[in-house]
């Protein structure tokens, strides 16, 4: 459907306003300006920030700069998680631009991974990829790519290109028509009430009894409390892409639609913002 | 279901809409210009930054301003340069320009020509619609023209349809007259015959001998018959005995009746009677006394019988009408009929009791003048008879046919007894004492030996011989040929002298005109295409008198009475007119 198509094409195209400053403890020649930046939801924070950090190091020594890090209100932003992942959860409900903080000193280890070059990147995204069609095929369709589909999935990523992408991940979103959709849905939930990273399990887009299931039958699976219960105000959002589908959405669909170029569809919930 | 999943699809669509507006588009020139602005900023600082570091180190400024002024010196050299060359670059632009323009211009001018010759051909155009218009219109009326044509043709089909209905109606309904004809005929010859052996079985019989069985009932028919035709007593007793059943009697009389008819047609009294052949002087006619439609169709043929009180005439409505001749005027005797097709030519015979004629029908047929049925048909012929005639001979006709053959008959036999094949088409014959004139299509006249049908002479005449006639001194022999003159041969001698007779005017009408010589032999008169009777003198050779306006149509034959009194013409158009001098 031609919709459909758009929808991929927005989910691609999506972008966040940020604002990066230095932050005030880093040693500086002069005053570092702010830098701004439409970041793509799709990709990765390190991926797209080369500009942020030659921006920065203008105004630093070279002796001052080590491995650049991102701060969100004190939190520091791992960069493994897509960058629309990264702002639903986060900042969904604050004022934007979306100010990160940028650290060139004082590496979180305990919270952050190192990212050396992009080659660190790749490889996360490409076993992300092989883990959502491990759920999905069996991993047969990945295992049957060449090593240059993958290439050319991860340029599509890297270079921002949707069609070069798009012509090798249809094949990951394909499904025999007989069962109605992938075997399981490669799915990951966000809470902010929890320790846990976030929610992952075996969950089929048919039911045994052969309907179809919907957003609202997974959250009920998974995540009960995230459902609004009659007569209440809603105390959850569900936020995928910065947009709240509706619960009666096919799971199946939203699978195909609107999930990461990993391939998995990254859920946050969030309690319903109290002002 | 397809609402509903309209609903959360077109829900999730709206929703990306909105956050991208929220967050894309409101934000993306912002950046940018804050990203341009940001650029320039760094790259002033960069050369402030460049022109404070100069002004520190001033001894080295001078000789890097030399050094820079010699640089400035060479790139002016160096533009000079490359503005003469520009300079002569646009000369040639310019000249390539001028070279543009004037072939723009040669372009415009055949431009304009191909338009004028478009013009041109477009009032040709115009003129080959019109004529084309005119054409069309011309081709539409000739169409209606036609449709018309065929609308009255096919009425006329219908009509002609329609005729030839009729025509068949009138067919049957003739026939059907003949046929009641036929059988009125024979019931009144019944009715007769019964009369007659009634009153004959009422008159008294005495009877001589008692030889004879009184139970003659048993007696075979055959028996009887051959005893009546040996014996006359024997037939009176028989007629005697057996008027007790006139009905066996009447069937025996009927098949005796036609035993002789068939067998001996003539009977010997008949043929004793030898005609008298007298020459009266003929007298040229100039008037007509009477002018009458004699049959229903046109006529072929006429002629006097040799006592000058009867005459004949056959036509193609089949029948002979057999005419008195009194006091100058035709009164019509009887009719003689059973030819079926038109009759060609008629003969009495010498004594004046037959008639013989021949017709279209291949055969030749005889009549006794007192019978209106034919006492015999001579039958042989495969196409038209055209000539018949009494020979010399006793009981001997001779025909002649299209088939181009001639034909010997025995009238006793009532066979034919000689054939003879011609190279011609006979048109006519006459007979003399010892041989049969016939006169050819192939412009020959030939003379037979009448006993073996030898060819003894043949002569030669101009054209298609219509007809023949012999004087009555058998002398002379009249031709009529299609070049419109007669021709008087002498048959006397070897010498054959012939002598030729025309006329302003006269003009043979058909393949078979009759002419004829007067009885006395001084006269010839035939009947002209115009309707006129010409009547040439035979001992000046001119032309004695032409008798106009009785006829309207082709005259085809002529008869001159044997007293000399009457001449009798007939046409195509079904009429006889009687002339006279009276």
């Amino acid at each position: 459907m031609a919709d459909d198509k758009d929808v991929l094409r927005d989910v691609w195209f999506g972008r966040i306003p940020t604002c990066f400053t230095l932050n005030q403890d880093e040693v500086t020649e002069r005053e570092a300006e702010p830098y701004y930046l439409l970041l793509p939801r799709v990709s990765y924070l390190t991926l797209v920030t080369d500009k942020v950090k030659k921006h920065f190091h203008k105004v630093m020594r070279a002796e001052d700069v080590e491995e650049m890090w991102f701060e969100y209100e004190g939190t520091p932003l791992k960069w493994h998680n897509p960058i629309g992942l990264l702002f639903d959860f986060h900042a969904s409900n604050s004022v934007l631009p979306w100010s990160i903080t940028v650290h060139f000193k004082n590496f979180p280890d305990r919270d952050l991974l190192h990212c050396p070059s992009n080659s660190v990147i790749e490889a996360h995204f490409m076993s992300g990829i092989k883990e959502a069609d491990a759920l999905k095929h069996k991993s047969q369709v990945v295992n049957d790519m060449q090593k240059k589909d993958h290439k050319q999935l991860w340029m599509g990523l890297q270079n921002d290109k949707f069609d070069q992408f798009w012509a090798i991940n249809r094949k990951l979103m394909e499904y025999p028509t007989e069962e109605g959709g992938f075997r399981y849905i490669p799915f990951r939930i966000y809470q902010t009430t929890s320790d846990r990273p976030f929610i992952q399990k075996l969950f089929r887009p048919v039911s045994p009894e052969g309907s179809v299931h919907t957003l609202c039958d997974l959250l009920k699976e998974m995540y009960p409390v995230a459902l609004p219960s009659d007569g209440e105000p809603k105390r959850y959002q569900v936020v995928i892409h910065g947009i709240e589908p509706l619960l009666e959405t096919p799971l199946q669909w939203l699978s195909e639609h609107l999930s990461h170029p990993d391939n998995f569809l990254h859920i946050c919930v969030l309690p319903v913002p109290s002002d | 279901m397809a609402a509903v999943t309209e609903t959360w699809r077109r829900h999730i669509v709206g929703q990306l809409k909105h956050r991208d507006l929220n967050q894309h588009h409101r934000f993306q020139d912002l950046i940018r210009f804050y990203i341009r602005l940001l650029e320039k900023t760094s790259l002033t600082k960069g050369i402030l930054s460049c022109s404070t570091r100069q002004r520190s180190s001033d001894r080295s400024s001078v000789s890097s301003l030399l050094h820079q002024n010699n640089d400035l010196k060479k790139t002016t050299g160096e533009l000079a340069y490359q503005v003469l060359e520009l300079q002569q670059q646009i000369k040639i632009k310019e000249c390539f320009l001028e070279e543009q323009h004037a072939r723009l211009v040669a372009d415009g001018s055949r431009l304009e020509g191909a338009l004028d010759a478009r013009r041109a051909l477009q009032r040709r155009v115009e003129t080959v619609q019109e004529d084309n218009g005119t054409l069309k219109r011309n081709y539409d009326e000739l169409l209606e023209l036609q449709r018309r044509e065929e609308m009255k043709l096919r009425e006329e089909t219908v009509r002609g349809e329609g005729l030839l209905e009729d025509l068949i109606h009138l067919k049957t309904q003739a026939a059907a007259h003949m046929n009641s004809h036929n059988q009125r005929r024979s019931r009144a010859r019944e009715a007769n015959l019964q009369k007659e052996l009634q009153t004959a079985a009422r008159s008294k019989v005495t009877v001589d001998s008692c030889s004879s069985a009184p139970t003659s009932r048993s007696t075979s028919p055959k028996s009887d018959h051959q005893q009546d035709s040996t014996d006359g007593g024997h037939v009176r007793r028989f007629r005697s005995l057996s008027a007790s059943s006139p009905r066996i009697l009447s069937s025996f009389r009927d098949l005796f009746d036609r035993k002789r008819r068939g067998h001996s047609v003539c009977s010997l009294e008949e043929d004793l009677m030898f005609p008298v052949r007298f020459s009266s002087s003929a007298r040229v006619p100039v008037r007509a006394l009477q002018v009458l439609e004699a049959h229903e169709q046109g006529i072929n043929a006429v002629r006097f019988s040799s006592s000058s009180q009867l005459l004949a005439t056959g036509g193609t409505d089949r029948e002979v009408k057999l005419w008195e001749v009194r006091s100058g005027s035709l009164t019509h005797r009887s009719t003689l009929d059973g030819s079926t097709e038109g009759i060609t030519c008629i003969e009495f015979d010498p004594a004046g009791f037959r008639i013989l004629a021949a017709s279209y029908d291949k055969s030749a047929l005889l009549w006794r003048l007192d019978d209106s049925v034919p006492k015999l048909t001579l039958t042989g012929h495969s196409r038209k008879v055209t000539a018949a005639r009494f020979t010399g001979c006793l009981h001997q006709v001779v025909t002649g046919s299209a088939d181009r053959t001639i034909r010997l008959w025995d009238l006793q036999r009532a066979a034919c007894v000689k054939v003879v094949e011609v190279s011609s088409y006979c048109s006519d014959l006459v007979c003399c004492e010892n041989s049969v004139i016939s006169g050819h299509f192939d412009s020959k006249i030939r003379v037979w030996d009448s006993r073996a049908l030898r060819c003894v002479q043949e002569l030669l005449v101009q054209g298609k011989v219509t007809s023949l006639d012999i004087g009555s001194d058998h002398r002379q022999l009249l031709s009529c040929c299609r070049d419109d003159c007669l021709q008087l041969v002498d048959l006397r001698g070897r010498s054959n002298e012939r002598v030729c007779f025309r006329a302003d005017g006269f003009k043979c009408g058909s393949d078979s005109t009759k002419a004829v010589i007067s009885p006395d032999g001084c006269f010839l008169a035939a009947g002209s295409a115009d309707g006129a009777v010409y009547i040439w003198n035979v001992s000046t050779g001119n032309l004695e008198t032409r008798l106009p306006d009785r006829h309207s149509s082709s005259i085809s034959a002529v008869a001159w009475s044997m007293s000399g009194e009457y001449v009798v013409s007939v046409d195509k158009s079904r009429r006889a007119v009687l002339w006279s001098d009276i």
